[in-house]
């Protein structure tokens, strides 16, 4: 039974996919975003989540507009979906920084520009992170650590859609410890996402006021290599139009008090995170049990 | 130090690293660290620990491969703990 329901998963991907692919960039965003207010009022249990969440976080009290934003949020990342599938049509190594705002803090900068340093790049399920990652390898490798989808069939087609230019994927649970120092050691770019529930050896930190359990692997990485650990992340402004911006490395010293160190580094990756949530509500990820 | 001196404080380093339920006085140097609950993940919490506890700036690359508790001791030895 889960075989049957894995392939006819698979199936539905395959197809969406090929239609992706021949239909013109606006008409698949089009039918993008018909798919996601369709998705949005059939998916009842992952609006409610999305709503609750937007409530919890006070992005609004009011019901009504928490619903609107996270209806908006389920067609943005279905528009996300679709460009970052085409993005490879769209940019090249020459073109891409015409149509895409980079706002790098100077230090972060140097940091992409010289080949032998290693970056811990941190950030969350906002605006199109993928299509950032695909970007930024123009400046030198990005490795992104990924969770494997429950149905391998869909994952295997995801693991052969998503990588782009320099941009690689490595399967969280094969993430050892000695592959990710030699992401570092290469001086490539280290992608984290550290905004989803860590269902094992999270840290609870305060998200959004309320406390959330956390990934802690980006913060003792920082802690015992001491390579830049800088907080970034992308923009959608317009079709195929960005803002990516990447803060300046934060910079914290081992004091001895493990949980104290990694405690300050994540309550300052949460703020920042939750600065550019409410900045661009429609453009968060919302449907996820982060709090549960 | 002495080879029981590193043992003890390694025991106590390692009990900080684990949530698995050890017989500490069981572990000897031939003890395989995954077996106590330090798994490739975890070996981030044993770095971070002996960095500190030993005052030491063992590169964090030195302990890709480590699989015993005499494997971790080497390092500490070469770097004159």
């Amino acid at each position: 039974m889960v075989w049957l329901k894995h392939s006819l998963e698979y199936a539905g991907a395959v197809c969406a996919l090929a239609i992706i692919d021949r239909l013109p960039l606006m008409r698949a965003e089009a039918l993008a975003r018909r798919l996601a207010r369709a998705w949005f009022r059939v998916a009842g249990t992952r609006r409610r989540i999305a709503v609750d969440n937007i409530l919890a976080a006070r992005i609004t009290a009011d019901p009504a507009e928490a619903n609107r934003i996270a209806r908006k949020s389920f067609e943005h990342f279905g528009v996300v979906l679709v460009e970052s599938l085409k993005s490879g049509a769209i940019f090249d190594e020459h073109n891409w920084r015409d149509k895409v705002d980079l706002d790098l803090a100077p230090q972060t900068a140097a940091l992409l520009e010289e080949p032998e340093r290693g970056l811990i790049l941190v950030s969350a399920h906002f605006g199109s992170w993928e299509l950032a990652a695909q970007l930024l390898s123009y400046f030198k490798p990005v490795v992104g650590i990924t969770r494997r989808m429950n149905n391998p069939l869909a994952d295997t087609l995801v693991q052969r859609r998503k990588p782009r230019n320099r941009f690689t994927l490595t399967p969280k649970h094969d993430a050892d410890i000695g592959r990710l120092l030699g992401i570092l050691r290469r001086g490539d770019i280290l992608a984290m996402m550290v905004d989803q529930r860590a269902p094992a050896r999270g840290m609870s930190v305060p998200f959004f006021g309320r406390p959330a359990s956390t990934y802690v692997s980006a913060a003792l990485l920082h802690l015992v290599t001491g390579t830049p650990i800088c907080f970034g992340y992308c923009v959608r402004l317009a079709p195929f139009r960005y803002r990516i911006v990447a803060h300046p490395p934060l910079v914290y010293a081992p004091s001895g008090n493990k949980e104290q160190d990694i405690r300050m580094i994540l309550c300052e990756i949460n703020r920042h995170i939750e600065a550019v949530v409410r900045a661009y509500p429609e453009q968060y990820l919302w449907a996820h049990r982060r709090w549960r | 130090m002495q080879d029981n001196a590193i043992l003890d404080t390694l025991r106590a380093v390692m009990r900080r690293c684990t949530t698995q339920d050890i017989d500490w006085d069981a572990v000897t140097l031939e003890t395989e660290i995954q077996s106590l609950g330090i798994d490739s993940l975890a070996v981030l919490d044993l770095i971070y620990e002996i960095q500190q506890e030993f005052d030491t700036e063992i590169e964090a690359e030195r302990f890709v491969g480590v699989k015993t508790v005499a494997d971790v001791a080497a390092l500490l030895e070469q770097r004159g703990v």
